[in-house]
């Protein structure tokens, strides 16, 4: 009721110049086009500014048109990854014989030049068998009475009818095609058709050693259609994962990366690979001899274990920090002898006896603990272990081991250790869009500028993050700043407090702390649990609430105390007067830096992907982590904010404009 | 003059001071007034003289450190619920205040919807009587800003008329407007005080002192030096601080 039609009804103009009223003189300042233009907008219905919304909306869905790929695809120089990473895998399920046709160079035929050999192929179809009596029967159909009702198929769709000769009339199970199914990459796509290509065609060579298993199968071509084509021999491959052995580089929760001896470099991520080995230094050492430094000219016999590689061992030993006494030596005064031993177990047993004074061991990972549980097991051996295992964390030779893969295709050449295989070729697929039936996981694939498509679930994400964040931080810093207004010592401490210690804690740890104490917290101990998103809305709120609360602190206070004082001399209660007088002047007045807030919460929701949340950067990051591409990907992303940041400032400053009151 | 009505306003022996950063300042000494039912009373007094601060204390705008007023019959100290007899007094300031973002009528509207729980219609047609009492109908849908100080004190006064109260304090309410809006706002408080409002008037408008007033009262320091007529006051004043006062006025 507070509202009292201000926003839409226009006053009446003074007729009298009010006093207030400045005398026009030359120094009135011209107004800039923009200016004009933005009063024009700001004077719009507000029906006309959902229409301007529902504008932009139609702009970005034009921008996401194929129209606008093809002008990305001219524009940039690699067109094929641009786009081909960019759209996930498409299933079209239709019928089959009408809807398949074969993408023919750059010209797209018409579904007619239907190619139906693909079917049997790479088009999975869902064969379905059928009992029941022949109710009537076409040179084209047969139609099939059974008990859930009656079919009717397609003569050329049938794959075996038993008995095959039935007559109208008679008892008959039938088995036809009921539906395909095509699996690919979306290509291209335009009103009428889609073009699909199914598979990849790639051609692998590798060593033939690294076969575990093969099958061939033969495909063999309709000699119908065409009596000279070739049957195709179609073998899969199941492949032992590649062994790489080269310099360490990096080594992280998600990665490893290598540098192969041919200074190239090479990255693993961690679900691709089976084990890394990475080579661990265990030193033992005997006893007696522990404590003992190495004396001027003696020798320091040194254990290893036969096949180890003793040197990279001492090099790593080298670059300890702190080498065990007997081990140190002054420069130059001590002789090293090594002594080789065929196993682990023989070289302790000597370090033991004091045959070497201690072993050095090396080993590549799976066996780093052998050392320490045979000093374990024999305790009165005489051995001791200097440190634990030391792995490697850089510049030593590791071993990655990826995983075993299967791979189909046909062989292209053999030779007695190694095998090419091109995978099966890829196949364009035209489909008429009235002939589908169903598609499922038509989403697309990784956003980018050619994809904006791939973007909308980081824009939403990014977007309702935003709004209810920013709704919460509100309701927080209103009623905060209410607080901080207050005349009571006690609530003005608490709120004080509140905003003093967030707004001296970056934001991205009140994020971590959302997702990672105050989350698991409420999980423990109440029956609540917070999604991922609530985390971070919930992060983002508190953290932006102590602004928020200053903003409204400084807003209210603004406000003369005569305000204050005349509706309190109406009968008007504080909470009434705050609500019905203050408030609603305070927020004109915060109107302004309120705008820059949400502003700046769109950007910083950026932060919230630390909480694992898709947003938009996140897409982002997951396209430059599939195509290297950090130019193109950053970009897109900027692109993104920037859009929805400008939109939200012309929205903020119409909001400001509407609620500016007449002069 | 008492006789045998209940004084509506009370004031006994009110002391009143303010802790500011140069020390304590007694606003009011000892100050005893009594205003009977539809007595308009003036307060007159050089500046700083604990005129407004008087004011301020009938509506409890102020604590008073010491003494006793008992308005409408309630006493302000221990009041229960002080806006229902903040309802009872309407105020009407120097400087207007009037809401600066609702229009005429909506300022006269809100505290009889807030307040009274009037229904709409009723409000806005109470507030349409107003406006056209203080002589300004056709201003309903202006806002303050629109509106010369003269009509902005008429819209206030009508605020806080609408609340019908028993008593209205006017706090000056002539002092910032040009000498050609006072005369509108003088005409709307003289209606007033012929239609039998209790009225307090802290201003050194003579003419309406003599025309409407019951009683003139001068404050100095923080006391009342005199009161009487204000006829009798103005022409023939008792007290030397008065003289000089009024010779300085006049
Ligand atoms: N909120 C306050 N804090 C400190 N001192 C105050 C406050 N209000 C009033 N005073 C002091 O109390 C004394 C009386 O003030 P008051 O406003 O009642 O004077 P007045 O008679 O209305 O003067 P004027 O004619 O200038 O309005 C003055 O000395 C003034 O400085
Ligand atoms: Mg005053």
């Amino acid at each position: 009721m507070q509202d009292e039609s201000r926003l839409t009804e226009q006053p009446s103009p003074t007729e009298a110049p009010s006093p207030e009223d400045p005398p026009s003189d030359e120094f009135v300042p011209e107004t800039s086009t923009a200016d004009k233009i933005f009063n024009w907008l700001a004077g719009l219905p507000w029906w006309a500014i959902i229409l301007a919304v529902v504008a932009v909306a139609v702009l970005y869905s034009m921008f996401t048109s194929a129209a606008y790929q093809n002008v990305i695809r001219f524009l940039t120089d690699d067109p094929q990854r641009s786009t081909d990473d960019l759209f996930d895998v498409v299933q079209i399920v239709g019928e089959p014989a009408m809807i398949i046709g074969h993408f023919t160079g750059e010209t797209q035929d018409s579904v007619e030049s239907v190619i139906t050999e693909l079917l049997t192929e790479v088009i999975d179809s869902s064969l379905v068998t059928r009992a029941g009596f022949i109710e009537k029967e076409t040179p084209a159909t047969i139609t099939v009475q059974t008990d859930s009702g009656s079919v009717t198929i397609p003569k050329d769709r049938i794959k075996r009818m038993e008995p095959p000769d039935a007559a109208v009339g008679s008892d008959v199970e039938i088995s036809y095609i009921d539906r395909v199914t095509v699996t690919g990459t979306l290509t291209e796509r335009d009103d009428d058709t889609m073009t699909v290509r199914t598979v990849d065609e790639e051609i692998q060579t590798f060593a033939t050693a690294r076969i575990l298993n093969e099958e061939t199968s033969v495909i063999a071509c309709d000699k119908n259609a065409d009596p000279d084509c070739t049957d195709r021999e179609v073998v899969t491959i199941l492949r032992e994962g590649e062994i790489v052995t080269g310099t360490l580089t990096t080594l992280s929760q998600t990665g490893v990366s290598l540098q192969l001896p041919d200074e190239s470099t090479r990255e693993f991520r961690r679900a691709e690979v089976e084990y890394i080995h990475v080579p661990t230094l265990t030193i033992a050492l005997n006893e007696a001899q522990a404590e003992e430094p190495v004396a001027e000219g003696q020798e320091v016999r040194i254990g290893f274990v036969d096949g180890t590689d003793i040197t990279a061992a001492l090099e790593q030993l080298d670059q300890l920090e702190d080498i065990p006494v007997p081990l140190r030596y002054s420069e130059g005064s001590a002789r090293v002898a090594l002594v080789s031993y065929p196993d682990i177990k023989a070289a302790l047993e000597a370090t033991g006896a004091g045959d070497v004074a201690g072993l050095v061991y090396l080993d590549a990972g799976s066996e780093r603990w052998a050392v320490a549980d045979w000093v374990d097991a024999n305790p009165d051996a005489g051995v001791v272990l200097a440190s634990e295992p030391r792995e490697c964390t850089r510049h030593c030779e590791i071993t990655v081991k990826m995983n075993d893969d299967e791979l189909t295709g046909t062989v292209t050449a053999r030779s007695a250790d190694e095998i090419s295989i091109r995978t099966v070729d890829a196949e364009y697929v035209v489909i008429d869009r009235d002939k589908i039936l169903d598609n499922r996981r038509m989403e697309p694939g990784v956003c980018a500028l050619n994809n904006l498509r791939g973007c909308n679930e980081g824009i939403f994400l990014t977007l309702r993050v935003t709004f209810l964040a920013y709704g919460l931080a509100l309701a927080i810093g209103l009623f905060v700043g209410l607080m901080r207004v207050s005349n009571n010592p006690v609530i003005y401490a608490i709120s004080t407090l509140y905003v003093e210690v967030i707004r001296g804690i970056p934001l991205l740890v009140i994020l971590l702390y959302a997702g990672f104490v105050i989350s698991p917290w409420i999980r423990d101990h109440t029956p609540v649990e917070l999604s991922d998103e609530w985390e971070a809305i919930i992060g983002l709120a508190f953290g932006y609430g102590a602004f928020i609360a200053e903003i409204f602190r400084a807003g209210i206070q603004s406000i003369s105390r005569g305000q204050m004082e005349a509706a309190r001399s109406l009968g008007m209660s504080y909470p009434q007067a705050m609500r019905h007088v203050i408030l609603p002047q305070a927020v004109r007045v915060v109107l302004p830096p309120l705008g820059n807030d949400f502003i700046a919460m769109l950007k910083d929701s950026a932060l919230i992907s630390v909480l694992a949340l898709p947003d938009l950067l996140q897409f982002g990051r997951l396209y430059i982590s599939r195509t290297f591409r950090a130019f193109e990907g950053y970009n897109t992303v900027a692109i993104l904010y920037l859009l929805m940041t400008l939109f939200l400032s012309l929205l903020v400053r119409l909001i400001e404009r509407r609620s500016r009151l007449p002069q | 003059m008492n006789n045998g009505v209940e004084p509506i306003i009370q004031i006994k022996n009110v002391h009143k001071h303010f802790h500011t950063l140069r020390g304590t300042v007694y606003a009011l000494r000892n100050v005893s007034l009594n205003v009977m039912p539809g007595e308009v009373v003036v307060i007159v007094g050089p500046s700083g003289s604990g005129k407004s601060t008087t004011l301020r204390c009938i509506n409890r705008l102020e604590t008073i450190d010491g003494g006793e007023i008992i308005v409408d019959n309630i006493p302000l100290k221990g009041a229960r619920n002080i806006n229902k007899v903040r309802a009872e007094v309407g105020m009407v300031f120097q400087s207007f205040n009037l809401f600066p973002d609702r229009t005429a009528l909506g300022n006269i509207v809100l505290a009889q919807r807030v307040v009274r729980r009037r229904r709409r219609a009723e409000a806005v047609d109470k507030a349409h009587d107003l406006l056209a009492k203080v002589g300004i109908p056709e201003k309903a849908d202006s806002y303050p800003a629109q509106l010369s100080g003269g009509q902005q004190q008429r819209v206030a006064i009508a605020r806080a008329l609408a609340m019908d109260p028993k008593i209205m304090l006017f706090d000056e309410p002539t002092s910032a407007l040009d000498p050609e809006m006072i005369k509108e706002v003088l005409d709307v408080m003289l209606a007033l005080a012929k239609e039998g409002m209790t009225m307090v008037v802290v201003s050194h408008e003579m003419g309406f002192a003599r025309a409407a007033a019951d009683r003139a009262v001068f404050m100095d320091e923080g006391r009342i030096v005199e009161e009487d007529k204000p006829d009798i006051l103005f022409s023939s004043p008792s007290h030397k601080r008065t003289k000089l006062f009024l010779s300085k006025i006049l």
